[in-house]
């Protein structure tokens, strides 16, 4: 048993809380592009983590991300959008059946949305764990590209290449976070529990895992489900988002971005992959005043396009010399460390009258 | 690590110093989301130096200066959507230029007409973007109109009956012609004997090429982009398939006339804009400042990316206002305006209804055949 449990938890509660009244207030008062960008960390975050549950806990270099969040987003936007805006957007071929007529509130739709990218997770399982190392990573990115080019070319379920328009903006903060905690919250207790240790162990040495009882292979399987469930949802939550999906939303950038994140975090660390989503989606936007003309004092610096990339770049690159291991590591955030850190300040403060 | 932590710290303070250019007072301040970094960068590079021309052949409306704004969306859609806020809520913008591709500009699209800015696309095709959406438009005609245009060519002025069909199943764009292309030519009486399809990137089309030749077609249709045209071109003479080949204004770069050499000869095209075609005064003025300012000769893109900039300040002139509505509204009545790509009419939808004009690659060049009146 862990250290002050009890207290640790009362500190998560009012973390949470203090979260969701700074939520409150954002939903209040922030512009609409700031509410965006914290929508967009949101989403990052949910998709960061579960992937990181693959890639970073039980290990196995997948690249697959993109092809769970499309289907997540075109399972949820084809139940939230209404008959008439289906039969408006395919132009070129109508709607298959009962995809035309079928509509779902928001929360069925996202639940639909994991429900059927954890089963599409779960058959692609089988042919996919075949394989171990570069070639499951390069059997998972040919599962990505797959699923891209079956989007473009059916026409009567996903639009094809016109893509699906007029979503409607359900995702809020309430929902993008809360989804984002739940996402979180679920996956850090899976790591924790007696399974989480078994797929940590399959990271580790896998036929030694074996020798000591542990079916790697359907270990792998949960890890891949689940983390299909949560891409499929956040897929939910990305549709609803920018209330436009088309094949080119999906190709193998969104993995690379979501890989980038989980690696500077610290792949195995669920709070590292949470923390590196945040800095990644907020600094990728604040660091856009570099790409506009810049008066600095009495030199002036013309806009340079794709200046940040550059600069983000570097860091990437001096991450990977100086701190290989990413921000985390592989440890998880605990109280027990805030506490330990703030103790010498505490002290400090004491001795000072 | 602590001295990274220090050079850190040193850098954000130097940025803290550096501000951004504060805008003067009284400007009419256009906004422009494109993309100028990722897969699709070309395009978005090409109209940002349209519009930048643009602005400076008429730098001011309304006796105020025209201040632009350039947002790069790295070619993708959760990027342009922020990219469109970011215009809108912080450096607020009177109207909005972009995107460059479709899929972008269906994300940003409902982010303006929500907030009441007019946007402008220069190249969005698909026929979607402007669907229901009061508040953007574009200078561009549509995919249906382009396939549509073709086909009718091919069935009545090249008198074929039977065509075959190559398309590029990775790319949006080429799928949605193709379509549109059947399904006209369908109609005017011709029939499709042969569907292939090949991937970006290939470099081998016997197969598919074979299976077309067995259905003996009158023409090809081929709605690609310039690498895989020119090579299919090469496949198809080595192969002996003699029938006219036809694609769209993906082909139009000169790179089709490099790689496929004298095997793309005889190759026709439907396009946006035609340097020789180009009548309108605003053009000819247009095409010199364009080749002086960059040394490169004008192209669809670019000159797109000038017409956007072109109608909207237009539009601004006739609503003698910065207001939404009141550019939209002028946006929306747009009559006969003469601008580089030919003459615009915006109809119903927001879509810019104008003519095509027909190309076709002759004596390694591209030259211009006719003018096709909607």
């Amino acid at each position: 048993m862990e250290e002050h449990h009890r207290r640790n938890q009362i500190l998560t509660v009012i973390a949470v809380g203090i979260g969701l009244l700074f939520l409150y207030g954002a939903q209040e008062y922030a512009t609409s592009y700031q509410i965006r960008i914290l929508n967009n960390c949101a989403l990052f975050v949910i998709l960061a983590a579960s992937y990181n549950l693959i890639n970073g806990v039980t290990g196995q270099f997948s690249l697959e991300p993109n092809a769970f969040v499309a289907i997540g987003a075109y399972t949820s936007a084809l139940l939230t959008l209404t008959p008439a805006e289906k039969q408006l957007s395919f132009i070129i071929e109508p709607i298959m059946w009962p995809l035309g007529v079928l509509h779902a509130p928001f929360f069925i739709s996202l639940l639909a949305a994991g429900v059927v990218t954890a089963f599409v997770g779960f058959l692609m399982g089988f042919p996919v764990f075949r394989v171990r190392g570069d070639y499951l990573a390069i059997v998972t990115l040919g599962f990505g590209e797959v699923v891209r080019v079956v989007a473009n070319n059916t026409q009567t379920i996903t639009n094809g290449p016109l893509g699906l328009k007029g979503i409607a903006p359900h995702t809020n903060l309430w929902w993008s976070w809360g989804i984002a905690i739940i996402t979180v919250f679920f996956i850090a207790r899976l790591v924790r529990s007696s399974f989480g240790r078994a797929m940590k162990a399959v990271k580790y040495d896998e036929t030694a895992a074996e020798a000591v009882g542990i079916n790697a292979f359907w270990h792998k399987m949960l890890a891949f489900t689940t983390s299909a469930f949560f891409e499929g949802v956040g897929g939910g939550i990305l549709a609803h988002l920018i209330t436009t999906i088309s094949p080119t939303l999906f190709t193998f950038f969104l993995t690379f971005n979501l890989l980038i994140m989980i690696v500077v975090g610290g792949l195995g660390s669920t709070t590292g992959a949470c923390i590196a989503a945040i800095i990644v989606t907020f600094g990728g936007e604040y660091l856009r005043f570099v790409e506009e003309p810049i008066n600095f004092w009495f030199i002036h610096i013309p806009a340079i396009p794709g200046m940040r990339m550059v600069i983000f770049s570097i860091i990437l690159i001096l991450m990977m010399i100086f701190a290989r291991n990413g921000i985390m590591g592989t440890k998880e955030f605990s109280w027990n460390w805030v506490l330990n850190k703030i103790k010498p300040v505490k002290i400090f403060l004491r001795k000072k009258p | 690590m602590r001295k990274l932590f220090i050079c850190f710290v040193a850098l954000s303070l130097v940025f803290c110093f550096a501000g951004p250019t504060f805008a003067a007072k009284g400007t009419v301040k256009i906004g422009v989301y494109l993309p100028m970094t990722g897969p699709v960068a070309a395009y978005g590079q090409m109209e940002w130096a349209g519009v930048q021309t643009a602005n400076k052949i008429m730098p001011t409306v309304l006796g105020k200066k025209v201040e632009l704004f350039l947002v790069d969306t790295k070619s993708d859609k959760i990027e342009a959507a922020n990219a469109v806020d970011r215009l809108i809520k912080k450096n607020k913008v009177h109207a909005i230029i972009g995107e460059a591709i479709s899929g972008n500009t269906l994300a940003g699209g409902p982010i303006a007409d929500k907030a009441k800015i007019p946007m402008v696309s220069p190249t969005a095709t698909n026929p979607l973007v402007t669907q229901n959406r009061e508040y953007v438009f574009r200078v561009c005609f549509i995919d249906p109109f382009q396939g549509e245009m073709a086909a009718k060519y091919a069935a009545e002025k090249l008198g074929a009956k039977k065509a075959a069909i190559l398309v590029d199943i990775a790319q949006d764009y080429c799928v949605g012609l193709a379509n549109f292309f059947a399904k006209s030519f369908i109609k005017h009486g011709g029939k499709v004997v042969a569907t292939a399809y090949c991937q970006t990137l290939d470099q081998d089309f016997t197969a598919q090429l074979s299976s077309i030749m067995a259905a003996k077609p009158d023409v090809l249709y081929m709605p690609n982009y310039y690498t895989e045209v020119a090579l299919a071109c090469k496949q198809a003479a080595e192969l002996g398939l003699n029938v006219p080949v036809f694609t769209a204004d993906g082909a139009q770069a000169p790179e089709l006339i490099t790689i496929g050499g004298k095997d793309v000869e005889g190759i026709i095209f439907t396009g946006h804009f035609a340097k020789e075609a180009a009548a309108t005064e605003l053009a000819k003025k247009y095409i010199d400042a364009y080749e002086k300012d960059t040394g490169k000769e004008a192209s669809a893109f670019d000159a797109l990316g000038a017409d956007a900039y072109f109608v909207l300040m237009d539009a601004i002139t006739r609503a003698k206002s910065v207001k939404g509505d009141k550019i939209r509204a002028a946006l929306a009545s747009t009559k006969n305006f003469k601008a580089v790509s030919g003459i615009i009419n915006i109809g119903e939808d927001g879509n810019a209804i104008k003519s095509l004009v027909l190309l076709n690659v002759k004596d390694g060049q591209f030259r211009y055949l006719a003018t096709l009146n909607p």
